[in-house]
């Protein structure tokens, strides 16, 4: 009986608990409940959020027009608005290195893994000496504000060349820092500039050229075979060099640009650079454009692929393994006819 | 007063019910005028400043309205002469379909894709392949350069394999036609149609097309859940009366409502049917109460004739009822607060449709049944109410013994957990390919492989617009526009964009022997305005204005978009608006946005605002509802609870399954509110009264659930197994809003018959059972 009543009274009090509760938050619950509601109704407004996107390193939009190894693996790409990215592991990873500019970049060379310079639109110069974690822009002579710089070389010893719009022919020996101009401006685009040793040579636009035995002192005119632009060139030693323009044009010289010699047409596509990587000679351009030729630089070979809007405007490399700068930058192997795009989202 | 009112109306039931008749009739002619269709222009939020945007700007950048058609060949590439051919043919029939603008039809076949060349005479723009197909394979081969020679051409409307080619075709807004643009389009597809020739279709007019296309379909299966609807009934009522009032009371209150949209001159969306099934539900449940009840007090013999039986139920009910009808009421005209015209419009028929019930199904049946000779008589012998009994009984035990704290803390978990997983629901589409179909429909199947090989077909404009002329041609907004554009790129479901700043360095390569060292702007207003002049010269007007205002005061970034999720679309409209912050630029501003994905943007932006506030007013009209009728706070507050459980428990099935809050979903959840209140109206309201009758909340919990219970139970087993049916629909939305609505239905009957009386014998609520009554109980407790 007893345990029954104490259960009764246990249950009475729990009752009076729950009606407690009920009551208290009777009283109270609805005014909050309704407050709340008002609230939400008048004073809650959703904010309008995104998933944040980290931008891929190389970015759909980005062109690349100058590449350069300074030693085997290591590779350095600029282009279009003032970008560079650096890859230590021949390509396959990339880093994107701040510059500070935001003109395009044409083209870039470097004296060692540490040591490089990029040159672009409105005489913009950038430089680094510590493997591209700092960019700056270096001073210009005052005749090269607004001339857009087509291409720069290194040569050892800190030395250097850029050339471009308005007869531009620059040299700096101390890894970029300083600049000279050589030539008189004249109004006449520079696209390629070359040296071997002393001995250097200019291609331009209305297939003009000059020639230097002097270290750039002195500048003569040579006789050019075309009247059209010559957009790239190289020389394997003192005499025997190549030049590449528009329209396919290949001109040999066997004699240090004395006389030039036309090839016949391979490819109608307009070739944008060529390199002699120590064994073969190897030019790229429009739509794909890849041609090879032996020592002799006289017997071309058309290796074009997949024609498109895949131009390329500077090849570097050796052994048959190359790097093309261009819509991202490609990779290719000649010898096992292989090719890898960088990856980029879709076009 | 309402039991003399419910007396005045039972005796007078004839004239009334002629009444009725009467005005059924009228509606049902006024009915006739309301016609099914979609009306674009009723779907967007017309006073967002995006839509402002849209309206401003959609006749030279591009509506919302466009058809992309893919040509895809599976052997070789498109470049023959039969396929270049087809798509010059689909080219011109494009242009041709109703409502399309002629001027603004797109391909390699069209007057607007053109090659720049310089050539000795200078610089030249000619259309690709227009007037004249190529002639020959050198004619193909020189069409093949051109085409990779422009990048406005080569991957925007010809596949970088030259397997594709895409012909776009924009629609007059005003002039839209879904049905004529559906049936015009897949007739050019099926006379083009070859083997080895795939032709894909993708478009917001073809889209609703699709919606028309089943609306056959989607007849019949409202027939079958119908025809189901009479089955179950018929099963569970056992009598003719009780099949044929639950239906001529829907059947009413859908002529009334119809009636209505035709005097407002409303158009009736076939994507609303599932909102128009919803309501012709509550009015089922409504009048299945009456029915019930008055079976219950005829067998039970509580009452001894039909008219007394039916005043009875009448004057038992009506407060239930009317609670329900107006808090149903006030749930969907909440709706109108978010500024979509669709939305208002279902709103306000909504609304009344729903307040019609309070005739059409609670009064009207109510009258009927009162003419009923021999109420007790069965139409068959399969009796299945002693299995819900059995199931009641259960619930009853479930609410009364120790269970039902069990009951209370199952549901509070229930409330916690599927609350917070709730909040994982989307605005917008949560899916790629449209929501409304099926993902193996041939749309979205379509607009997948389209969207695979192009850049993306739907499409969002942002203007840069400037203060003065010309300011589009100054280097520095040029500039700006390329890195937006670099910067929207990034994100992966745009598949790319395109402007003036795409152009001119185009035409700029082209006056410098093609050398991609000079694919760049112009260094001043003046070269960029030449580049432009050279593009523009021999061009069409429209053609330039794709691009820019001719006063050059304006211009357009067109963005691709792969999909349009909500999600996609919103980390857009942040990304434009981050990029705007950081680079602003003075006397320039972007405006957005136009398009389908900008109108969509509107759209989601405005639902995302409105459905905080649709669902907060829609609670707070219960509370008030029930608070007023019950002259209670606490009345207010118990009914929230099966709202917000089913609420939040339907919030998550629909994160679930993936299935967004959008325009489509937004009515159907604002009504679920009321749907969810409903039932527990009827539980709670009889355990009031039987509670007023013999004090004993136990009995009273017993004797509510056999009768309003019996109701709840029958009505929600009726609807449920009915909407089934349309897990059947090939429209995607229609089947997954039946499997929500089963699911809400279920959800609210569970929480109706176990946990609202579980809570009352747990809280003893005042206005349930009487203060008096609880002191009483506890004696009679403490006595026993």
């Amino acid at each position: 009986m007893g345990r029954i009543s104490n259960a009764r009274q246990y249950e009475v009090a729990h009752y009076a608990t729950l009606q407690r509760i009920s009551s208290l938050g009777g009283a109270a619950l609805p005014f909050l409940i309704i407050g709340g509601l008002l609230y939400s109704a008048f004073f809650v407004k959703p904010k309008v959020e995104g998933v944040s996107v980290e931008p891929p390193v190389i970015e759909r939009r980005d062109i690349f027009y100058g590449v350069a190894i300074p030693v085997p693996g290591s590779v350095w790409v600029a282009g279009n608005q003032g970008k560079i990215v650096r890859s230590d592991d021949g390509g396959t990873t990339w880093i994107h290195q701040a510059t500070g500019v935001t003109a395009h970049l044409q083209s870039i060379a470097a004296w060692d893994p540490e040591r490089a310079v990029a040159v672009g639109n409105d005489g913009t110069v950038v430089v680094t000496s510590d493997g591209g974690k700092t960019w700056a822009k270096t001073s210009m002579p005052a005749n090269v504000a607004g001339a857009k710089l087509m291409r720069v070389r290194t040569y050892p010893g800190g030395k250097a060349w850029a050339v471009g719009e308005m007869g531009m022919a620059l040299s700096s020996s101390d890894f970029g820092v300083n600049w000279r101009s050589t030539t008189a401006g004249e109004d006449v685009s520079w696209n390629d500039v070359v040296f071997v040793k002393d001995v250097g040579w200019l291609v331009g636009e209305f297939g003009r050229m000059q020639a230097t035995r002097d270290g750039g002192a002195n500048w003569k005119v040579l006789a050019s075979p075309v009247k059209s632009s010559l957009n790239g060139v190289y020389f394997r030693d003192e005499h025997e060099g190549v030049a590449v323009g528009t329209e396919g044009v290949l001109l040999l010289t066997k004699d240090g640009g004395a006389n030039w010699r036309v090839l016949p047409k391979i490819v109608d596509e307009h070739l944008y650079d060529v390199l002699w990587d120590g064994s073969r000679w190897i030019a790229v351009g429009d739509k794909g454009a890849l041609l090879t030729a032996g020592i002799s630089g006289d017997k071309w070979s058309d290796l074009s692929r997949d024609a498109g809007t895949t131009w390329h405007t500077q090849v570097v490399g050796a052994n048959g393994s190359y790097l093309l700068a261009g819509y991202g930058v490609t990779k290719i192997d000649i010898d096992r006819d292989k090719r890898t795009e960088t990856k980029k989202g879709k076009q | 007063m309402i039991e003399k009112i419910i007396g005045w109306c039972v005796q007078s039931r004839k004239i009334i019910v002629g009444l009725l008749v009467i005005i059924t009739v009228v509606m049902g002619v006024l009915a006739t005028r309301v016609e099914v269709k979609t009306v674009f222009t009723d779907l967007l939020p017309q006073n967002h400043p995006y839509i402002a945007v849209n309206n401003r700007f959609k006749q030279s950048y591009g509506g919302s309205n466009m058809v992309s058609v893919m040509v895809e060949v599976e052997k070789g590439d498109i470049l023959s002469l039969p396929i270049l051919e087809k798509i010059q043919k689909i080219t011109n029939d494009l242009g041709r379909v109703t409502g399309a603008d002629p001027f603004q039809v797109t391909s390699i076949a069209s007057k607007k894709l053109k090659e720049i060349k310089s050539s000795a005479e200078g610089i030249q723009t000619r259309p690709l392949m227009w007037p004249d197909l190529p002639r020959d394979e050198a004619q193909i081969a020189q069409l093949r350069k051109s085409i990779t020679d422009s990048s406005l051409v080569y991957g925007a409307y010809v596949s970088h394999d030259f397997k594709a080619a895409l012909i776009t075709v924009d629609f007059f807004d005003h002039l839209v036609d879904y049905k004529a643009i559906f049936e015009q389009v897949r007739r050019i597809v099926d006379e083009n149609k070859a083997p080895d020739l795939n032709i894909r279709v993708v478009g917001e007019p073809l889209l609703y097309g699709w919606v028309l296309h089943y609306l056959a379909e989607t007849g019949y299966i409202f027939l079958g859940t119908l025809a189901s609807l009479v089955l179950v009934l018929f099963l569970i009522a056992r009598t003719w009366h009780g099949t044929a009032i639950p239906l001529v009371a829907a059947g009413m209150s859908f002529v009334w409502a119809m009636g209505f949209a035709g005097i407002m001159g409303y158009n009736m969306d076939p994507l609303v049917v599932v909102v128009a099934f919803l309501i012709t539900a509550l009015a089922i449940s409504n009048s299945v109460q009456i029915v019930s009840r008055f079976d219950h007090k005829i067998a039970r013999g509580i009452e001894p004739t039909s008219i007394d039986a039916a005043k009875a139920s009448l004057s038992k009910l009506f407060r239930p009822a009317m609670l329900a009808v107006v808090a149903d009421a006030g749930c969907i005209a909440v709706v109108a607060l978010t500024p979509i015209p669709l939305l208002q419009k279902i709103a306000i028929i909504g609304g009344i449709w729903v307040l019609t019930i309070a005739i059409s199904g609670v009064v009207l049946p109510a009258l009927t049944v009162s003419w009923i000779r021999n109420p007790g008589r069965y139409a068959h012998p399969l009796n299945i109410k002693p299995l819900m009994h059995a199931v009641l009984h259960f619930c009853t035990h479930a609410a009364t013994s120790r269970w039902r704290f069990f009951v209370v803390s199952i549901a509070g978990v229930v409330f916690v957990v599927s609350g917070l997983y709730a909040f994982k629901l989307k605005v917008g589409d949560a899916n790629p390919g449209s929501p409304i179909l099926k993902p193996d429909s041939v749309y979205n199947q379509d607009a997948a492989a389209i969207n695979n090989i192009f850049r993306g077909s739907d499409r969002m404009f942002v203007v840069v617009s400037g203060e003065k002329q010309d300011t589009v041609k100054q280097p520095a907004v040029l500039e700006n526009i390329a890195q937006f554009q670099r910067f929207m790129d990034a994100q992966p479901e745009i598949g790319g964009s395109v402007s003036l700043a795409d152009v001119l360095p185009s035409v700029n390569r082209v006056l410098h022997e093609g050398n991609p060292h000079f694919l760049e702007l112009g260094r001043d207003a003046a070269v960029n305005g030449e580049l432009a002049y050279l593009f523009v010269s021999g061009s069409d007007p429209g053609d330039v204005q794709r691009f820019a205002a001719t006063n050059y005061k304006n211009a357009s970034v067109t963005l691709f978009f792969r999909d349009h999720q909500g999600d996609t679309i919103r980390s857009a409209i942040a990304r434009i608006k981050e990029f705007t912050e950081k680079h602003p630029l003075p006397g320039v501003q972007y405006l957005l946005a136009g398009g389908l994905v900008g109108v969509l943007a509107a759209v989601n932006e405005v639902i995302l605002a409105g459905q905080m506030e649709a669902i907060a007013w829609a609670l707070l009209v219960l509370v008030v509802v029930a608070a007023i009728t019950y002259r209670s706070l606490v009345a207010g507050m118990f009914f929230m609870i099966p709202v917000i459980v089913s609420n939040t428990l339907t919030f998550s099935y629909m994160a679930y399954h993936g299935i967004g809050m959008n325009i489509n979903t937004l009515p159907v959840v604002a009504l679920g509110i009321g749907l969810g209140v409903d039932y527990s109206f009827y539980v709670v309201d009889a355990i009031r009264d039987e509670m007023r009758r013999h004090g004993d909340l136990k009995q009273a919990i017993g004797h509510a659930l056999d009768s309003a219970g019996m109701g709840v139970l029958s009505t929600m087993l009726t609807l449920v197994v009915s909407v089934c049916l349309w897990s059947f629909s090939s429209l995607r939305l229609q089947s997954e809003m039946g499997v929500l609505i089963a699911i809400w239905l279920s959800i609210s009957a569970i929480a109706a018959l176990i946990l609202m009386p579980a809570l009352v014998y747990v809280f003893k609520p005042a206005f349930v059972v009487g203060s008096v009554e609880l002191k009483g109980e506890h004696v009679e407790t403490l006595c026993t």
